[in-house]
């Protein structure tokens, strides 16, 4: 049964919001398959969407299914047939224990965009890992962008994130992952607290890209030049089916604030774009650069900024 | 490990010990094996590792390694991150497929290496020494290597583990090999790179041969959802590589 928590970590002040949002009502269905086993004894909040597009008479459309504290806003068509989609996650963090999952399926002619309104946040845990996972799985002829926002990892958290895109041959993707090591501003270092970082594309059983990072507070891998160099902002993107000339494209884009390294490599059909800096925000801009640079010849469309971005 | 232990290893691995014969014959087929992987890991091998620097030489014209402690912290990290984490126990995963012939793993684990690479020059490394590696063994009668030299997209180790194996080189030894291999071939860049005295090459090598040991064994306990681990300044460093002006390696 699900509960509302009382402990630290701003959980009591989040839950009534969480309950609005979300529109949840109580426990799962217990004939809906899948749900049963969401709630694991307690120990924290399991949420969970699964969001499928398709193309019908000309444009996109959205279906939806969602348990726990997870939605997503009236779908936006600024520009046609791309189907814009907020996800939102009113608690706007994780503590040890919840898991938040997202489940997107692009079908053939379909095109969406997601993006969220704000960072997400992983709070410190004592023990239990704090658990987000994307799946995105796109189909030939279909095009998937994901742009969300950054991820916050609080000093002390224990996060596991994982993007994991399916896609079969001639799907399209764009999608970048933008992590913040502790809160510098707050003066709060990543000098504790653990983050198991993986993104990876598949193709039909076999691995176009494996990125499995393991970002332990305090440790060499944080300080060190074959590390993060003490940038506290890392950031990968990924973009497929890529060429020489979109690799190049995306180079010529990118200019990175003094003292951020920005770098860009072709992995087969892989495009990886890697930023290393000290803010979240420089990196949006490394990655918004390039998204709007190779957008035209990946997708065949110009760069239409999510209106969210600019609120 | 002593020389008897080794011993003992090998009878144990393959069949009962059984007479004095038996361990003479066992002490030849030991020698043999370790002369043959005394050649798979010589410099001398005609396959053309020396000419990558994984970055280094970036890193170096970057000033963020200027001397003998940033290139040894520089390649050590890299060993007990990348190596230990992802080289060593995919390494296992193919050493084993080759024992049993089996070719799904052998296409899968070589796959899942190829895609854990970093960079363009990374991974054009990897497969241009896996495809080095083919040929040599195919020339020295390693038939198996004969598939795999007009692969699409060998991974080095996928072929070291073939060579090791094929010439009855135990798992842990092979993947120190295979560790010793890339650190001897990682100082030599740093000593032609900074530049370092061949002493101060030596000193690093000494240090890296403390961690090696413990380093393969680590990678060789994880289990295969644990499998993974970046270098992502080494990442960075590598593709800024790709369009770095005057370059004397080829990573």
């Amino acid at each position: 049964m699900f509960r509302f928590p009382t402990d630290r970590n701003g959980r009591s002040a989040r839950a009534p919001a969480c309950h609005a949002a979300a529109g949840f009502s109580g426990s799962p269905e217990p004939d809906d398959p899948g749900l049963s086993a969401v709630v694991d004894g307690g120990s924290g909040w399991e949420a969970r969407i699964e969001l499928g597009f398709e193309r019908r008479h000309g444009r996109t459309v959205m279906a939806r299914r969602h348990y726990g504290p997870l939605a997503v806003q009236k779908p936006f068509y600024p520009e046609g047939e791309v189907c814009h989609t907020y996800l939102l996650h009113p608690p706007g963090g994780i503590v040890g224990g919840d898991r938040l999952t997202i489940e997107a399926t692009v079908r053939d002619g379909a095109r969406a965009l997601l993006t969220t309104p704000a960072a997400a946040k992983i709070y410190r845990s004592a023990r239990d890992p704090s658990v987000q996972e994307y799946q995105l799985k796109i189909a030939a002829g279909g095009a998937l962008e994901w742009l969300p926002q950054e991820t916050i990892l609080f000093a002390h958290c224990q996060a596991l994130t994982t993007t994991r895109v399916e896609v079969e041959r001639g799907a399209a993707f764009i999608g970048w992952e933008i992590l913040c090591l502790g809160r510098p501003a707050s003066d709060e270092r990543f000098d504790a607290g653990s983050c198991r970082q993986r993104i990876e594309v598949w193709r039909e059983g076999t691995p176009l890209l494996i990125e499995r990072a393991r970002l332990e507070g305090g440790s060499s891998l944080l300080s060190a030049h074959w590390g993060l160099m003490g940038r506290t902002v890392v950031g990968t993107l990924v973009a497929l089916p890529a060429n020489h000339a979109l690799l190049e494209t995306a180079r010529e884009a990118v200019v990175p604030a003094p003292g951020d390294l920005f770098s860009a490599t072709l992995l087969g059909e892989v495009l990886v774009c890697r930023y290393l800096g000290g803010q979240g925000e420089a990196a949006r801009r490394c990655f918004t650069s390039a998204w709007s640079a190779i957008r035209p010849h990946l997708l065949v469309r110009p760069a239409c900024y999510p209106r969210i971005w600019s609120t | 490990m002593s020389d008897d232990t080794y011993q003992l290893d090998r009878r144990g691995a393959r069949e009962p010990a059984t007479q004095r014969s038996g361990c003479a014959v066992d002490s030849f087929t030991t020698s043999k094996a370790r002369l043959r992987l005394w050649q798979l890991i010589s410099p001398a091998l005609p396959i053309g590792a020396y000419a990558y620097s994984r970055g280094l030489e970036y890193a170096v014209s970057a000033g963020w390694v200027g001397n003998e402690i940033d290139a040894a912290a520089w390649i050590e990290g890299q060993l007990t991150h990348v190596f230990e984490n992802l080289d060593v126990p995919v390494f296992a995963r193919l050493y084993r497929a080759w024992q049993e012939d089996d070719k799904g793993a052998l296409a899968y684990w070589n796959s899942f290496l190829l895609a854990s690479r970093d960079s363009a020059e990374l991974l054009a490394e990897d497969q241009y020494l896996g495809a080095a590696l083919a040929r040599l063994l195919l020339d020295l009668g390693v038939e198996d290597a004969g598939a795999w030299q007009v692969a699409e997209r060998p991974s080095f180790a996928t072929l070291f583990a073939l060579g090791a194996e094929r010439w009855d080189i135990e798992l842990t030894e092979a993947a120190q090999a295979y560790a010793w291999v890339w650190s001897e071939h990682q100082v030599a860049a740093a000593v032609k790179l900074i530049p370092l005295g061949q002493t101060a090459g030596q000193r690093m090598l000494s240090r890296l041969a403390d961690v090696i040991p413990e380093a393969v064994q680590s990678g060789l306990a994880l289990g295969d959802d644990a499998i993974g681990g970046v270098a992502p300044g080494v990442g960075i460093a590598s593709a800024l590589h790709e369009g770095q002006y005057t370059r004397l390696f080829r990573s």
